[in-house]
C-alpha cells in the first residue's frame, strides 16, 4: 500500500517536472493524436492541454506545413530514430512570440526541435515526442555575427583595393 | 452606540476589499482615508476607535501617521494591514503603537477572528447581517492601474520579505508606479529612475493564458559592495562574483513575485531563463530604440531600497501592448470576486 503511495508521489513529481520544465514538450500517437501538451506549450501558444488533447497536431495548426510535418513523423516512427530540425533550415515550426518581447530583437521564437521516437513496454513505436527548444538567443547573435563579419569583409575590400 | 472605523489605505480596491471583508454582524460605521496626512485630519476633527491603516501610501506613509498619531490624546486603536510582510515592518509598526498587523489581502474569516481576539467585537449571538457598507455605486469604478498597482504592491511585499530575510535588513518600500509608455519613454523613465553612470541587468521572460511581460531588475552598480558586504562575501569583488550576486539577488527578488503574481491572476507563468542584459553599461544602452519592435508597453516599476545601506534596485515589469485587453479582463474578475 504505502509503495503505491511512494509510486504515486514519483508520478506526480515526476509530471511536476515535465510540465514545467522550460522547453516545450509535445507527444503525439500514429495519427498525430495529440496525447501530452505541457504548459510551456500551453502558456506559448495560448491552447491548453484540454483542448489539445485529443486533437490532432495537423487540426491544431493548420498553417504548419503539413507534407512537410508527415514526412519527418512519418520518418521517425517508420526508421525508430530521432529526427532533428535545425533553427538554420527552418526558423521555427509553431509560430510563438519571442520570449522577451521589450528587451529582445527578435519578434518570432526561434526554434531547435527534436522529433524522438518512444517505445511501448512492447518495444514498437506507438508514440513520438516533439521536444522544443527556444533558441531564440543563440539565433539573434549568430546572425548579428555573421552580419558583422559581412560588414568587415566588404570594408576591408574596400580598403585593398 | 456604533464602533466608529476609518480605513486608510491609498489604493480604492483595498479599501474596498477591507471595507467588504468586515465581520457582517459588527455594528460599524465605516469611513475611509486616503493617505496618512488624509487620515490625520479627519482623526484630528472627530474620534474614531478604530484606524486600518496601510504602510506604504504617497503624502505621508503609515509608518509616519503611526508617529503623529503618538501626539493624539484621543488616538483610535491601529491595526496595520499591509503588503509588506517583513518582520521587522511588522515589530516596527507595533513599536509604533499599533495593537495589531495583519497582511493583506485580509480574507473575512481572518479578520473575524483577530478582531474577536482584540476584545474589538464581541461574538454576539444575533448574526442578523446588518449591511453598514453601503453598494458600491456606478461611479465606484476600477482602471486597470488601480488594479494593477494593487496586486503588484501585494507581490512586491513578500518579494521584500524573501530578500529583508536573506539579507537581515529592512527593505524600504514604494508605491508601485503604473504607466503606458513608449520605447522613448521607457528610456527616459530608466534614466530617471536610476541615478548612477553605469548599472547592471537582468531580464526574464514570462508567458501564460495570453499575457506575456519581462521583468528587468536593474541594479546601480555601486550597490555592489555594500551588497556583497551583506552577503557575507570577504574575497575581492571580481566580474564573475558580480554577475553571482545580480544573478542571486535577481532570482531572490522576482521569484516570489512572480509567485504571488501569478497567485493573484491564477496563472502558472512559463518563464525564460534570466539573461544577463549588460553589466557596467549605461542605462540608456539596456533597450536598443532602434530595433525595438514593439511601440507601447504597460510598465509597473518598483524601487527597492536597503535601509542604512548604499543598494537601490529597480524592478519593472513590462507588459505587451497585446496583453493589456487579457490583464484587464482578469483584474475584473479579481474586483468582482470580492463581492
Amino acid at each position: 500500500m504505502s509503495n503505491n503511495a511512494d509510486g504515486l508521489a514519483d508520478l506526480h513529481w515526476m509530471f511536476d517536472m515535465l510540465h514545467h520544465i522550460d522547453v516545450g514538450l509535445v507527444v503525439l500517437d500514429s495519427s498525430y493524436q495529440v496525447q501530452l501538451w505541457n504548459s510551456f506549450m500551453e502558456n506559448h501558444s495560448g491552447v491548453s492541454s484540454s483542448i489539445a488533447k485529443e486533437q490532432s497536431l495537423l487540426a491544431l495548426y493548420p498553417e504548419l506545413d503539413t507534407g512537410w510535418l508527415r514526412q519527418k513523423l512519418d520518418n521517425v516512427f517508420g526508421l525508430k530514430t530521432p529526427i532533428f530540425v535545425s533553427w538554420e533550415q527552418r526558423p521555427f515550426l509553431f509560430p510563438f512570440k519571442s520570449y522577451r518581447p521589450i528587451t529582445g530583437i527578435a519578434d518570432k521564437m526561434y526554434q531547435n526541435v527534436a522529433i524522438r521516437p518512444l517505445s511501448s513496454p512492447d518495444g514498437s513505436i506507438k508514440q513520438v515526442c516533439l521536444v522544443v527548444y527556444d533558441v531564440t538567443d543563440v539565433a539573434t547573435n549568430k546572425m548579428a555575427l555573421s552580419a558583422a563579419n559581412h560588414k568587415l569583409q566588404r570594408l576591408s575590400q574596400a580598403l585593398s583595393r | 452606540m456604533s464602533t466608529r472605523v476609518l480605513i486608510c489605505d491609498d489604493s480604492k480596491l483595498a479599501r474596498k476589499q477591507l471595507a467588504r471583508v468586515l465581520p457582517a454582524d459588527w455594528d460599524v460605521e465605516v469611513e475611509f482615508a486616503e493617505d496618512g496626512q488624509d487620515a490625520l485630519d479627519i482623526l484630528s476633527s472627530s474620534a474614531f476607535d478604530l484606524l486600518f491603516l496601510d504602510l506604504n501610501m504617497p503624502v505621508k506613509d503609515g509608518y509616519e501617521t503611526l508617529e503623529a498619531l503618538q501626539s493624539f490624546e484621543q488616538a483610535p486603536a491601529v491595526i496595520v494591514v499591509s503588503g509588506d510582510v517583513q518582520p521587522k515592518a511588522i515589530q516596527r509598526v507595533k513599536d509604533m503603537g499599533a495593537i495589531a498587523f495583519h497582511k493583506k489581502p485580509a480574507s473575512s474569516e481572518e479578520l473575524r477572528s483577530l478582531l474577536l481576539s482584540l476584545g474589538l467585537m464581541t461574538d454576539g449571538d444575533d448574526k442578523e447581517s446588518k449591511p453598514t457598507i453601503a453598494a458600491p455605486t456606478a461611479a465606484e469604478q476600477f482602471t486597470l492601474n488601480d488594479c494593477l498597482q494593487e496586486v503588484s504592491n501585494i507581490a512586491m511585499g513578500r518579494a521584500a520579505s524573501v530578500l529583508a530575510e536573506m539579507l537581515n535588513v529592512f527593505i524600504k518600500l514604494p508605491v508601485p508606479t503604473v504607466n503606458i509608455l513608449e520605447v522613448g519613454e521607457l528610456q527616459m523613465a530608466l534614466d530617471y529612475s536610476v541615478k548612477d553612470d553605469s548599472c547592471s541587468a537582468v531580464s526574464q521572460g514570462f508567458v501564460g493564458s495570453g499575457i506575456a511581460f519581462e521583468t528587468l531588475l536593474i541594479f546601480s552598480d555601486s550597490s555592489f559592495s555594500d551588497m556583497a558586504k551583506l552577503l557575507g562575501v570577504t574575497e575581492e569583488i571580481t566580474r564573475e562574483l558580480e554577475t553571482e550576486l545580480l544573478m542571486d539577488v535577481s532570482s531572490i527578488l522576482v521569484g516570489p513575485f512572480m509567485a504571488a503574481i501569478g497567485k493573484q491572476l491564477n496563472i502558472d507563468f512559463s518563464h525564460s531563463h534570466p539573461m544577463l542584459l549588460g553589466q557596467h553599461v549605461k542605462i540608456a544602452d539596456l533597450i536598443n530604440v532602434k530595433k525595438a519592435t514593439w511601440k507601447r508597453t504597460l510598465a509597473v516599476e518598483i524601487v527597492y531600497e536597503v535601509e542604512n545601506y548604499q543598494i537601490s534596485c529597480d524592478l519593472m515589469l513590462l507588459f505587451t501592448e497585446d496583453s493589456v485587453p487579457t490583464l484587464e479582463n482578469l483584474l475584473s474578475f479579481l474586483v468582482e470576486e470580492d463581492e
